[in-house]
């Protein structure tokens, strides 16, 4: 029997793999999804998910968001919610290795109109300032006490070294710091593969795009107004990058440790290796939260720097300051995280660590922790959708208590990146795109071909399914013109 | 390339090839610590090297695989290099990676270590872990002295539902001879160069290539080595690449048959070990098998 058949519809957009599917599982696995993306799904992703709710402490269902696809471990696209006071854990496996790799947008007051003729400048002069490729170093030389400092202070440090404003920090989650970051948890070898890497994009599928909100694809125009988009064909610059090889390798030393704790000191048995966890509340598990918050911290300041550098570049090709050009900063959101939240559950407020693996935090109007700035509209989403097709500013829901809050965090790949790369070829896309209007720098062909539109799923299936899930509410459709691939 | 879990052998086999002083040859390891090196460490750009004499040389990573590898080939010019991938990588991406932007090498093969114990213990293979086994030339299945014997062969089993044309070679604190996981690797290459870059290309993984097959023999007995000769000149057209050792009663010689034409040289092995590739070769691994046994002393 085909997997899919075990899924009961719950709604449209909700199919459960019930506990009874596989021993030792503790709750039910859901799928957020319209039954044409469950069904795109690799099934894979089906026992990735059904695995994850065996985890100790995991509380209601294991979830998969709409954009989910296999990775290590749980899916990318994987939400759970462990509940700390009942031996819940903490699982690399569930936050992935590129710690809080995130999104954020800033506008400018330019119209295309205004850009179009500038636009093969500004897409390289960012390739020039904003370092991409695997190893790429950044112009930020920190000794590697400095770097210490900025993975416990996050994008904080980077306003205080001048790479900022200060309002940008009311405009990121977790105002750019998280506290509890330890920088005594995290080893050497993390600091060796971090502390050049402060204001560069990576590999893979980070890229920084230069985009056009079009009048016809704002979908709320009050909203948007709020987000500051209010001017026809208004430019807008979008990146996606995450913590280097510093969040990789305090994924990777504490994975070795869990492996060695978990059978033998705490007696966890789990169905996938890949899933190696401890107890929150044990001493490994700590030690794992306060190194990962280095790792969140990390990336908020990456993104930061990165963010000075865009704004650099602006206020050089067009002569004006980056204050006139109004480059306001939307917000930046965190994909890959662990978070200590509260949530209702069965009517009851209980403390939970939310693991979100390619899944975006989507807090609803009035929720608490969503800066004041928007708590009364709800906190932005940013989805980024392939490098060819488009993107999405949402905004959280009130109806999103149902998954924790959480809702997807790109289109998510139909294909493995060796399967892409066979098909296309990355000098033949960046031609294609050209024609259509975007112009792309990339470090490498190869990795270009992996990132091609038909690689992915539909952005547009994939907003419309959490929408219609009512897990967020997508406010404006942006448009690719240049794009530095990573 | 080596590659596979955490926990599975990679730094074990380094050590290993290490402690055989290959002349000649660039280790390229996740992490200097894991191994104690009593050598002077140059700083490179992209890469920190350790000289460990003979031209053989341990180096960590400090920048971009690519650049740190071609920094490499002009600092010391090695003969070979080997690349440890952290447990974390899946192998494929590297593997594009080395074929694409380093022209200035030739891929010899992926060996995937795999820990017996934690395959017999866990009971599905995660995502990482299939991508790592599927990706390989070479299978080594480590650690095999922590399961029971009767347990080894489902093991086997296992590895060849995920790829069923990798050699599988079992081994004990990955104590194999390197030279045996030299130039036995990628045949699925021979397609893929005939195709060139371009689009679109057909996959070519082992999953497509159903034919294609291996097996390995290992044996503690001396061997006659009339017969074997004769075995040798005698092995059917479709075992494209034989590779091992053999003990012979007047010292054991290292045994390398491509395509037909075969030769021995003298090589220190304290056992006989051999793996065969070729095309619908499961049909003739009886008879190759028991002509083998027949030149057993």
């Amino acid at each position: 029997m085909a997997i899919f058949d075990n899924l009961q519809k719950i709604s449209d957009t909700a199919w459960e793999l019930p506990a009874s599917y596989k021993d030792g599982m503790r709750v039910p696995a859901r799928i957020i999804a319209t039954e044409k993306l469950v069904r795109e799904m690799d099934e894979a992703v089906y026992q990735q998910i059904s695995n994850v709710t065996t985890l100790p402490g995991i509380t209601r269902y294991a979830l998969c968001m709409p954009d989910g696809h296999s990775g290590y471990g749980f899916p990318i696209g994987g939400v759970a919610a462990m509940d700390v006071h009942e031996d819940g854990v903490i699982s690399p496996g569930g936050i992935g290795f590129d710690i809080n790799c995130g999104m954020r947008l800033v506008i400018t007051n330019l119209t295309l109109e205004d850009v179009q003729p500038h636009l093969r400048q500004i897409v390289d002069r960012l390739y020039e300032r904003v370092p991409a490729g695997v190893g790429s170093h950044g112009f930020l030389k920190l000794s590697r006490q400095d770097f210490r400092n900025l993975v416990e202070q996050g994008a904080r440090w980077c306003i205080e070294h001048d790479y900022g404003w200060e309002e940008d920090l009311e405009f990121t989650e977790e105002n750019g710091c998280i506290s509890g970051a330890n920088s005594a948890k995290i080893s050497e070898r993390a600091v060796d593969r971090g502390y050049n890497q402060v204001g560069t994009l990576g590999s893979g599928n980070h890229y920084l795009e230069v985009q056009v909100a079009r009048p016809e694809d704002v979908r709320d125009k009050e909203l948007a107004e709020k987000f500051g988009l209010a001017i026809p064909n208004q430019v807008v610059v979008m990146f996606h990058c995450g913590s280097r090889g510093f969040g990789h390798q305090v994924a990777t030393d504490y994975l070795r440790t869990f492996l060695k704790v978990m059978d033998s000191k705490y007696g966890i048995k789990i169905l996938d290796r890949e899933l190696a966890c401890a107890p929150f509340e044990s001493p490994e598990g700590r030690d794992y939260f306060a190194a990962m918050k280095c790792g969140l911290n990390m990336s908020f300041a990456n993104r930061q720097v990165i963010l000075h550098r865009i704004r650099e570049v602006f206020s050089d090709v067009f002569g004006r300051s980056a204050e006139d050009l109004d480059m306001r900063m939307v917000y930046d959101v965190a994909h890959n995280t662990a978070k200590l939240e509260r949530h209702l559950v069965d009517g009851k407020e209980r403390k939970l660590l939310v693991h979100r693996k390619g899944a975006t935090r989507a807090f609803g109007p009035g929720h608490r922790e969503v800066t004041t700035r928007y708590r009364e509209i709800g906190q932005p989403v940013i989805i980024g959708g392939s490098m060819e097709t488009g993107s999405y500013l949402l905004v959280g829901t009130a109806s999103g208590a149902e998954t924790f809050f959480s809702t997807a965090h790109g289109s998510g790949r139909t294909m493995s990146r060796t399967k892409a790369r066979k098909l296309w070829h990355g000098k033949q896309l960046q031609r294609d795109l050209e024609a259509r209007g975007i112009y792309v720098r990339s470090t490498s062909w190869a990795g270009l071909a992996e990132e091609a539109g038909a690689a992915y799923k539909n952005i547009d299936e994939v907003i419309a399914a959490t929408e219609l899930a009512g897990i967020s509410k997508p406010v404006v459709r942006f448009t690719p013109i240049g794009n530095v691939k990573g | 390339m080596i590659t596979g879990p955490l926990g599975s052998g990679k730094t074990t086999l380094l050590r290993h090839i290490l402690a055989m002083h290959p002349a000649n040859i660039a280790i390229v390891m996740n992490e200097f610590g894991e191994i104690t090196i009593d050598a002077k460490i140059i700083e490179g750009q992209n890469v920190r090297i350790a000289e460990l004499g003979g031209g053989c040389v341990c180096c960590s990573l400090l920048g971009e695989f690519e650049a740190a590898v071609t920094e490499i080939i002009n600092k010391v010019g090695p003969e070979r290099i080997v690349v440890e991938t952290t447990g974390l990588a899946e192998p494929e991406a590297l593997v594009f990676n080395i074929q694409d932007a380093l022209p200035q090498c030739r891929l010899d093969g992926v060996i995937s270590v795999i820990d017996a114990d934690m395959l017999a213990r866990f009971p599905e293979l995660g995502h990482t872990t299939r991508l790592q086994i599927e990706g390989a030339d070479i299978l080594l299945l480590n650690k095999i002295d922590l399961v029971d014997a009767n347990q080894i062969e489902p093991l086997e089993r296992k590895l060849r539902e995920t790829n069923s044309s990798a050699v599988i070679i079992r081994t004990e604190r990955c104590r194999i001879d390197p030279e045996l996981l030299f130039g036995i690797g990628r045949h699925r290459e021979q397609t893929d160069a005939l195709l060139g870059p371009g689009s679109p290309i057909p996959a070519t993984t082992h999953q497509n290539r159903p034919d294609f097959g291996s097996f390995a023999f290992s044996s503690d007995k001396g061997f006659s080595r009339d017969c074997f000769e004769r075995f040798a000149d005698a092995l059917p057209a479709s075992v494209i690449r034989a590779k091992g050792f053999v003990r012979f009663q007047d010292g054991s010689q290292l045994f390398n048959f491509v395509a037909g034409r075969w030769e021995l040289e003298p090589f220190e092995a304290d056992r006989t070990e051999l793996v065969f590739i070729g095309k619908e070769i499961a049909a003739k691994k009886k008879t190759i098998l028991s002509a083998l046994k027949k030149c057993e002393l």
